[in-house]
């Protein structure tokens, strides 16, 4: 005991040496007729009212410096057997050192400043819950195990992040979960190396290695209910501390096009959404690759009063179809980037002068035809159908690929795109599982009695 | 571990597929001579090698031909024959691209250069044949369910229209009592030559058991049979001598009335480009693997040694297609059809060699 002790003692000196240049250390002794104890917290991370009121009050009411030992060490939260790393982690973090009767106890009074739950903003629906995550884990996994209240949902956790000190949960069903999953999963994030962790999208670039992928593989949902309908699948579910946003992986392309929404309406309906947004998709990745190989290189393809509409249109305009897209793609794509960024106060002003007074005066001043501000406005339109950010992006990217492949080669070129691209989903794995293949074929099969 | 259904994908892919890969050329050369003998007499015997085939094979759950060779024949002889079949496999995927890049030529950019054409072909298959066989089954589906719609479609288009000529199909089935030949008989069971694609993409069945292998007759039959009397019903019994792709200007004799594309040549075109592009891959992959398996070592190579072998083995099934640019179509036809000579022996000599290993393999295991 006396030998703990003594590297206590050692470790008291130690702490304070390597906090000093804090301004906000608070190192107090309280003095009572019973006994003493020495209190080292940093004022900062701590939080005060629970301090006063579990702490010091305590203390002068009992009157016993033994009961109040049992009291404090007995508390929910603290910790007592620690070594010196461990000791200056917890101070760093909200802990508070307190010494009595010559050992050291770390009481648990972090003070967290956080927003309350709010609705959600990147994927609302129309109906259905609509709480988002917040930035604060404990908050998040309360909003979490309401939702799936289960023995089976299991949770690790870990601290990811040399100086963030990052707490990253991993919640995942144990009876429907992959197991290979989640031991890749355990492999990468132990072996995980940075400083400072504060995005969920970090982590996720982090976990899936290659850097040349374009595809998103795992889904960054600030849903609650998207968690737990993706735990119930056997997805594992990845939540970090300060931010309100959670990883759920193995994802599937087609995961990407599912909107909660899809499950609260009538089946047709939410069939019918599906196949509008897969329209969509389809729709933003070849509209201006398609256009393009109808103006330069196979008018032939389609009807002959289309083909004259659309090169009437483009009879003042002096530049091939390519260049047309690409400017009216660029300066669509610019006023996206714009109304993101811009205060709410203005972003509307931005899309009115950008959208409107833009697109009419390039067409009256001939440089783009208009059936091409039709097609630029379909494109960015048919974009936003998809209901994760991430996999949009990515599909906001991909579409020019086929429009430079289209302005090489014409219609060879776009098909040649396409049969790559589906070729490319159909090679890809999140975690294991194949990324992109007929699954609903699977289930016709067993529906008919597993016969394949 | 790939289900069955795939298969039938690979089986579907290479029926499909012939529609343009000089069958139908060879089956109206001698439409007056046997070709629908053959028709029926390539059936029966394509359904039974599938079946052979596939029974056969499905006594080696997991493996493909190198594995099979490799275990069970002399070292010398297994790399031999794995050269020769990887040939094979190349020339079949080698045939189909050459014969698009003249049909991308002739009916939908005549201005750009074949070899643009030719280079932008190979890229595709070349980056995409290296996949895994798995990604590549899981592809090929994708393209057999966008395209098949579309080739329904055009067929049942092209059977409706009011100005289709019964009268020549009927004249062409009173030539029926001739003997078959031998060019028409393997330019029939090319139809069902999908199975040999197993030869690698084995390696991910395990335990293929086949039900109703009669559908794959009836579905190979029914495709000849529309392979070779459409055309016959559009161009008539003569004149349907001067069309070098049939099915190419068949389709183009098609208009679709209540549509933004008017001609049905270019739904035809986007459904058998990318059919045939995910053909090429497939039989590539095939070609690649069988390469890989003749010249392998025992012992295992980097990641990056592997990767310049297959590089290079791909450079030289480029090479070949590139060499090959330089044909006429008329010799480039003489290379296909003796292409699906050889290949029926081929066929034959597979089926042949696959027997003797599995008595030879039966009787080590008793």
């Amino acid at each position: 005991m006396s030998v703990q002790q003594d590297k206590h003692n050692v470790s008291l000196e130690w702490i304070k040496d390597q906090l000093n240049g804090f301004a906000d250390l608070i190192d107090r002794t309280l003095v009572a007729p019973f006994g003493q104890i020495d209190l080292l917290y940093i004022k900062s991370v701590a939080d005060g009212q629970i301090l006063s009121r579990n702490v010091i009050t305590p203390f002068y009411e009992m009157e016993n410096i033994n009961a109040y030992h049992n009291y404090i060490t007995t508390y929910p939260g603290t910790e007592e057997e620690t070594t010196r790393e461990k000791a200056i982690e917890l101070l760093l973090s909200g802990y508070i050192l307190l010494g009595l009767n010559d050992t050291f106890c770390f009481f648990d009074a972090m003070n967290r400043e956080i927003s309350g739950v709010n609705e959600t903003s990147a994927e609302s629906i129309s109906q259905g819950p609509s709480d988002a995550l917040t930035e604060d884990i404990a908050i998040n996994l309360n909003m979490i195990r309401r939702r799936y209240q289960s023995t089976n949902l299991k949770m690790e956790t870990m601290v990811i992040g040399d100086v963030s000190k990052t707490k990253v949960a991993i919640l995942y069903d144990i009876t429907r979960v992959d197991p290979n999953v989640l031991a890749e999963l355990r492999e990468k994030m132990n072996t995980l190396k940075v400083d400072i962790l504060q995005a969920t999208g970090e982590l996720e670039k982090f976990i899936s290695s290659d850097s040349l992928r374009i595809l998103p593989k795992s889904i960054v949902t600030e849903r609650p209910d998207r968690v737990v309908f993706n735990l119930s699948e056997g997805k594992v579910a990845i939540l970090l501390d300060t931010t309100g946003y959670a990883i759920v992986l193995p994802s599937i392309f087609n995961d990407f096009f599912t909107s909660m929404d899809d499950k609260i309406q009538l089946p047709i309906v939410g069939r019918f959404l599906k196949l509008l947004r897969i329209i969509g998709v389809c729709m933003t990745l070849w509209l201006p690759a398609i256009y393009v190989t109808l103006t330069a290189y196979n008018p032939e393809i389609i009807r002959v009063q289309v083909a004259l509409l659309i090169s009437g249109s483009r009879a003042t305009v002096p530049y091939p179809s390519f260049v047309e897209v690409l400017l009216m793609l660029m300066m669509m794509e610019f006023l996206t980037e714009a109304s993101l960024r811009l205060p709410k106060a203005i972003g509307p002003t931005a899309t009115t002068v950008g959208g409107l007074i833009l697109g009419q005066a390039a067409t009256a001043a001939g440089l783009v035809g208009n059936i091409m501000i039709i097609l630029v406005s379909a494109v960015a339109i048919s974009n936003f159908l998809i209901p994760l950010n991430m996999m949009s992006l990515s599909i906001r990217v991909l579409k020019y690929i086929f429009l430079f492949a289209a302005a090489f080669l014409g219609l060879v070129g776009v098909v040649v795109c396409v049969v790559g691209f589906a070729m490319y989903l159909c090679n890809q794995r999140s975690f294991g599982q194949p990324y992109f293949r007929l699954f609903f074929l699977d289930n016709l099969g067993k529906k008919k009695g597993g016969e394949h | 571990m790939a289900k069955s259904r795939y298969f039938y994908c690979l089986f579907l892919m290479n029926s499909l597929i012939n529609i343009i890969n000089y069958v139908p050329r060879e089956l109206i050369d001698r439409r007056f001579a046997g070709a629908l003998t053959s028709i029926l007499i390539g059936t029966i015997f394509g359904t039974l090698f599938v079946y052979i085939f596939t029974v056969l094979i499905a006594k080696f759950p997991g493996k493909g031909f190198p594995e099979i060779f490799h275990s069970l024949l002399p070292k010398k002889l297994a790399r031999t024959l794995l050269l020769l079949f990887a040939g094979l496999w190349c020339v079949a995927g080698g045939v189909t691209l050459l014969s698009f890049v003249d049909i991308t030529l002739r009916f939908i950019s005549p201005d750009s250069s074949p070899y643009t054409v030719v280079i932008s072909f190979l890229v595709l298959v070349c980056i995409c044949c290296r996949f895994d066989s798995l990604s590549i089954l899981y592809g090929l589906e994708i393209i057999l369910s966008v395209t098949l719609p579309l080739i329904i479609y055009g067929l049942v288009k092209a059977l409706t229209n009011p100005d289709f000529n019964w009268d020549s199909v009927l004249q062409v089935t009173t030539y029926f009592w001739h003997k078959p030949d031998l060019m028409s008989l393997s330019a029939a069971t090319f139809s069902f030559s999908g199975y040999l694609n197993l030869a690698i993409f084995n390696r991910v069945f395990h335990g293929l058991k086949l039900k109703h292998v009669w559908i794959l007759g009836v579905e190979g039959l029914s495709v000849l049979l529309l392979t070779f009397l459409v055309p016959i019903g559009y161009f008539g019994t003569v004149a349907i001598d001067r069309h070098v792709y049939t099915w190419f200007s068949t389709a183009d004799s098609i208009r679709m009335e209540n549509f933004i594309i008017e001609r049905m040549l270019f739904i035809f075109y986007f459904a058998y480009l990318s059919l045939s592009l995910v053909s090429v891959i497939v039989h590539w992959h095939g070609g690649l693997e069988l390469l890989k398996g003749a010249i392998s070592s025992v012992k295992k190579q980097s990641p990056k040694a592997e990767r310049w072998k297959e590089w290079s083995i791909l450079g030289l099934f480029s090479a070949m297609v590139l060499s090959l640019m330089g044909l006429d179509q008329y010799e480039l036809n003489m290379f296909g059809a003796w292409f699906l000579q050889i290949r029926w022996f081929g066929e034959m000599f597979i089926i042949a060699l696959l027997f003797y290993c599995y008595r030879k393999a039966r009787r080590g295991s008793l």
